[in-house]
């Protein structure tokens, strides 16, 4: 179990960030580059005001008509993402071994019960998100395999994370598995559906630029 | 002698008794049961358990230099131990230069040795148990 643990604590933590922050500059690059290929009125039409404008429209809850449209939806989502950004950088646990690597830097983390209720609000925002994918045929029409895979992928670093903290199973094995589950989760970021935390700023940006500055009618 | 007295010394004299007999163990080392800083302040987690003697015997350690080691300008002392000094003492909440935090300065003075030797507890839940 020790060395199972040296693993995943120490080379496929390297591994996984090399993946993530290499390939999110490769994603980003090879899009730049595709773009200026193939859609060079991306550039041209381009508008930062009008992409600042609809980043803001579309990231407060509510304030988009689609969002409003799905009242449920619009709260889960929001939640899971709150959630899934504030849980791995907010966590005692992640602080501490932070301090203690070679970065030797740390910041405060949030109360164990907040962090413990976030983790729950994404394990089951992935719950209801299958759920759906699974029974509105709008959605079930646009679902494939690999959609329930990605949700397994977010939700394993969460669910394993939640027992490792309450004590629940072989706490060495679960904390080592909920390592892994978050190293292959950051790993997969560019390289799957999760990289439109990457590509959202840019389809957004665009569409916003589209709609705004050449159309000149209102960004829903 | 009135019987109130008698109880009232008979009492006194039990008390002494106790006192006598459970003192020399409330001050050695065999009541170290738990690692709790009161430099921390607020505790983030239950205090990690560690029971000293029972540690110590497990691991086969004789040397107390081991985790009580000595430091003087930067520099470990070797041969000379730091017995009876509170970590807090040196360790300050926060690190200075090479020399790590209090709750750095615990964690690494036992998973250190637990990942070298591959025995013992490294992750949270293993040490800070309890409510």
């Amino acid at each position: 179990m020790h060395a199972f643990y040296a693993l995943v604590s120490g080379p496929l933590v390297w591994a996984a960030f090399a993946l993530f922050l290499g390939g999110s500059i490769w994603k980003i690059a090879s899009l730049m580059a595709e773009t200026k290929a193939k859609d060079t009125y991306v550039v041209e039409y381009w508008s930062w005001s009008h992409a600042f404008a609809s980043f803001v429209h579309w990231l407060v809850p509510f304030m988009s008509t689609n969002s409003r449209r799905q009242p449920v939806m619009t709260v889960v989502t929001f939640l899971f993402h709150i959630g899934i950004v504030l849980v791995p950088l907010f966590t005692l646990g992640h602080l501490v071994l932070l301090e203690e690597s070679v970065l030797g830097v740390s910041w405060a983390a949030l109360p164990d019960s907040v962090v413990d209720a976030a983790a729950w609000i994404v394990v089951l925002g992935c719950v209801y998100f299958a759920w759906r994918r699974l029974t509105l045929p709008e959605v079930r029409f646009v679902t494939s395999a690999a959609d329930f895979v990605i949700l397994l992928v977010v939700a394993a670093p969460f669910v394993t994370g939640i027992m490792a903290y309450h004590g629940w199973g072989d706490n060495l094995l679960m904390t080592s598995l909920h390592m892994l589950c978050g190293e292959i989760m950051l790993a997969a970021i560019p390289f799957t559906r999760l990289s439109h935390m990457l590509t959202f700023w840019y389809t957004r940006g665009y569409t916003a630029s589209e709609f705004g500055a050449v159309r000149n009618v209102y960004d829903w | 002698m009135h019987p109130r007295h008698v109880l009232a010394a008979l009492a006194l004299a039990a008390l002494a008794a106790v006192a006598l007999v459970a003192a020399p163990t409330a001050w050695s080392q065999d009541d170290i049961v738990e690692l709790k800083a009161e430099a921390f302040g607020t505790h983030l987690r239950p205090a990690a358990v560690f029971k000293h003697d029972e540690h110590n015997e497990k691991a086969g350690l004789d040397d107390c230099a081991r985790c009580h080691h000595y430091y003087e300008d930067g520099k470990l002392v070797e041969g000379q131990d730091s017995v009876g000094t509170p970590c807090s003492d040196c360790h300050a909440l926060k690190g200075a230069g090479g020399q790590p935090g209090l709750r750095e300065a615990y964690h690494r003075q036992c998973k250190d040795c637990h990942v070298e030797k591959a025995a013992g507890p490294l992750a949270c839940g293993e040490c800070h148990t309890g409510s």
